[in-house]
């Protein structure tokens, strides 16, 4: 969720979104002249360079348009190295591209799913809505006196996800030149989320069920939500006032502040990681926001990457630095992760030894103290340097390791880096991993 | 007694049930109990029975959504959409009948005879919003064509009544979709638009002639 400023900072007048449509639409229709022109004097063409111009050009209005497209590349990229900079920047404007729906359709949906208008369920109710979501809008409604977000999803959204990846993948594959069969592993895992991500009324059920075993966590605050105001395609929550993270930042906290909602981030995070095994995988700036008496306001659980022990424990064990010193067994973690294949020569072995402990060193890092600075640019340089370095280097080219590792990179890298533009400080060893020494 | 309601739940449910009309009034009304004559008070035909079940859904939609809180505050555009929702919405009481009615009218590229009626106040509600948009100057009044917009949304409406029919989405989303695609790019296509300043530029161009001297770079 964002609030209205933030939504007139980026392009979404109508006029803005319908001309992006129109000029896919005429480079779509150029495509086909060029194919057409040149088969004119060259008969045998087939349509393989037609299709790549049309499936690039879909994509890039795709990812301008719809987060859908963008996220999995990015996730991808991602999982490959460590997220360079420029990724992030876009990463947090793709959630708020999609064109919103007309008023008679957000009054059709009621009454699909309730059989009656809002303006009969509710006291009020815009139907302009306030905020973009990823995959809805939200409206402001009041019932009892009470400010409510509604939460209205796009018709058709979880339909088109698979044809969406569909069209996606070949490019997406190319664009970070791995094939296609080895990447549909990850692909799956994907779309598994984002379809989990269309069904609300699984999204009300975990957005309960989390923000109950996070209620203990101090400064964090989650809205209440209204299962029996809630369907498939609707979610009705509290209305959370607030500043959205960005707006937070530009009122200048004081370094107290900073660290205040940083501590509260890190420990949603962890305590969701290390007790519950279930993490919100979306940390997405737009999902937070920080309230009138400073807590750290978390919305939407669309996302929610759950850690089987098979993953959870070799990942996190490797975060201790008694494992990482211990070879033989750090080698069992990376086999068990498949970022060591077992067709892999011994040479090869040490070699992704060898890297794989200095990446997974990098990100442990935090882990390693009590306290860690966020702020400090060098350890972010180093981190992005690395990234960078291994996604240049052709023994990376091929995918490694376990699916589980796309969300779980996400989220913490996207944790890392909220708290780095925070420029907060915060006790580490709140929340720890829970290691073993020794692998069967 | 008999009344327009028993006598069209009649039918359709007959209809429903026989997978075609009646062989005759005659026997139509001899199964309902009732005489002949009484049928021709309310109908002259079968055709009559479902062009008035068409009309109704048509009259029906439009009442209702004029009693909506938020009718007042919708433009044009908006007024067209939920016309739309509200009339798909309403017939999917009653779809067996809908799919039976439309998919027995020949492929013809004139209005079928129990479509009649329902164009005609569908026409009515269209002008109405139309004249509204165009005085608002939501809409772009364009000679010739702005008396076609109207022709312009009963298209997409039986474009709609089609794709609705074939529809195997849950909840018949994809509808809702074809509607809101549909019907926005329809209202584009109404607002001012780039043709209207080339049909401008090009009429300029025209009366301010000259154009075959200017373009002979002195040809003399």
């Amino acid at each position: 969720m964002s609030d209205q400023k933030e939504q007139n900072s980026i392009p979404t007048t109508k006029t803005q979104r319908s001309a992006k449509f129109v000029k896919t639409g005429f480079k779509i229709g150029g495509n086909y002249i060029k194919h057409y022109s040149k088969k004119l004097f060259n008969p045998d063409l087939d349509k393989t360079e037609l299709n790549e111009d049309n499936a690039s050009d879909i994509y890039e209005s795709l990812s301008e348009l719809k987060g859908s497209a963008l996220k999995v590349a990015q996730m991808l990229s991602m999982d490959k190295n460590l997220l360079p900079q420029a990724y992030t920047d876009k990463f947090s404007q793709s959630q708020y591209n999609a064109p919103p729906l007309s008023g008679p359709l957000i009054v059709q949906t009621f009454r699909k799913y309730f059989g009656k208008t809002p303006d009969k369920i509710y006291d009020k109710f815009n139907v302009r809505s306030s905020n973009a979501a990823s995959i809805g809008q939200v409206h402001q409604a009041e019932l009892n006196g009470k400010k409510l977000a509604v939460k209205v999803q796009y018709p058709g959204v979880g339909d088109s996800i698979s044809s969406d990846l569909k069209m996606v993948k070949p490019i997406a594959f190319r664009m970070l030149g791995m094939s296609e069969k080895e990447l549909d592993v990850y692909m799956k895992e994907v779309e598994e989320r984002l379809v989990e991500e269309t069904d609300y009324e699984l999204e009300v059920r975990r957005s309960i069920e989390f923000s109950t075993a996070c209620a203990g966590l101090e400064n964090v605050v989650f809205p209440k939500y209204y299962p029996e105001l809630s369907s498939r395609r609707i979610i009705t929550m509290d209305w959370l006032e607030g500043l959205h993270l960005r707006e937070f930042l530009n009122t200048n906290p004081s370094q107290q502040m900073r660290n205040k909602i940083g501590q509260a981030l890190w420990d949603f995070y962890n305590f969701q990681q290390h007790e519950l095994r279930a993490v919100h995988a979306d940390p997405h700036p737009g999902n937070f926001m920080i309230t009138g008496d400073d807590k750290l306001g978390i919305i939407d659980f669309g996302c929610i990457k759950e850690m089987p022990d098979d993953f959870y424990y070799p990942f996190f064990s490797l975060t201790s630095t008694n494992l990482m010193e211990n070879k033989p067994e750090t080698i069992k973690a990376f086999r068990q992760l498949d970022m060591v294949h077992p067709s892999d020569t011994p040479a090869q072995v040490e070699f992704y030894y060898q890297m794989y402990r200095q990446m997974i060193g990098l990100f442990a890092k935090p882990y390693t103290t009590d306290h860690f600075d966020f702020s400090q640019t060098a350890f972010f340089d180093e981190l992005y340097g690395f990234g960078e370095k291994v996604s240049k280097m052709p023994e990376f080219k091929q995918a490694r390791g376990v699916k589980h590792f796309i969300y779980i990179n996400r989220t913490n890298f996207g944790l890392y880096n909220i708290l780095h533009e925070l420029k907060a400080c915060v006790k580490t060893d709140t929340f720890k991993p829970h290691v073993v020494q020794q692998f069967a | 007694m008999a009344t327009v309601e028993s006598i069209q739940k009649a039918y359709i449910d007959f209809v429903l049930t026989e997978g075609e009309q009646p062989k005759s009034v005659y026997v139509f009304s001899k199964k309902n109990k009732m005489p002949e004559e009484e049928f021709y008070k309310y109908f002259a035909s079968f055709d009559a029975i479902e062009q008035n079940i068409w009309t109704g859904f048509a009259v029906k939609t439009i009442s209702e959504i004029k009693t909506q809180e938020v009718w007042p505050q919708y433009t044009s555009r908006e007024k067209a959409l939920s016309f739309f929702y509200s009339f798909f919405e309403l017939v999917k009481g009653s779809r067996s009948f809908v799919v039976y009615s439309v998919k027995k009218q020949p492929k013809t590229f004139s209005t079928p005879q129990i479509f009649v009626g329902i164009k005609e106040v569908f026409e009515t509600f269209c002008n109405d919003l139309i004249v509204e948009g165009i005085e608002s100057n939501e809409l772009s009044e364009r000679k010739f064509f702005s008396n076609r917009y109207k022709d312009a949304l009963w298209v997409q409406l039986v474009f709609v009544l089609h794709f609705w029919i074939n529809d195997n989405s849950t909840g018949f989303e994809k509808t809702d979709e074809a509607i809101e695609k549909g019907i926005n790019v329809t209202f584009d296509l109404f607002q001012r638009s780039p043709i209207d300043n080339l049909i401008e530029y090009g009429r300029f161009l025209a009366k301010h002639g000259g154009i075959k001297q200017s373009m002979g770079f002195g040809n003399n």
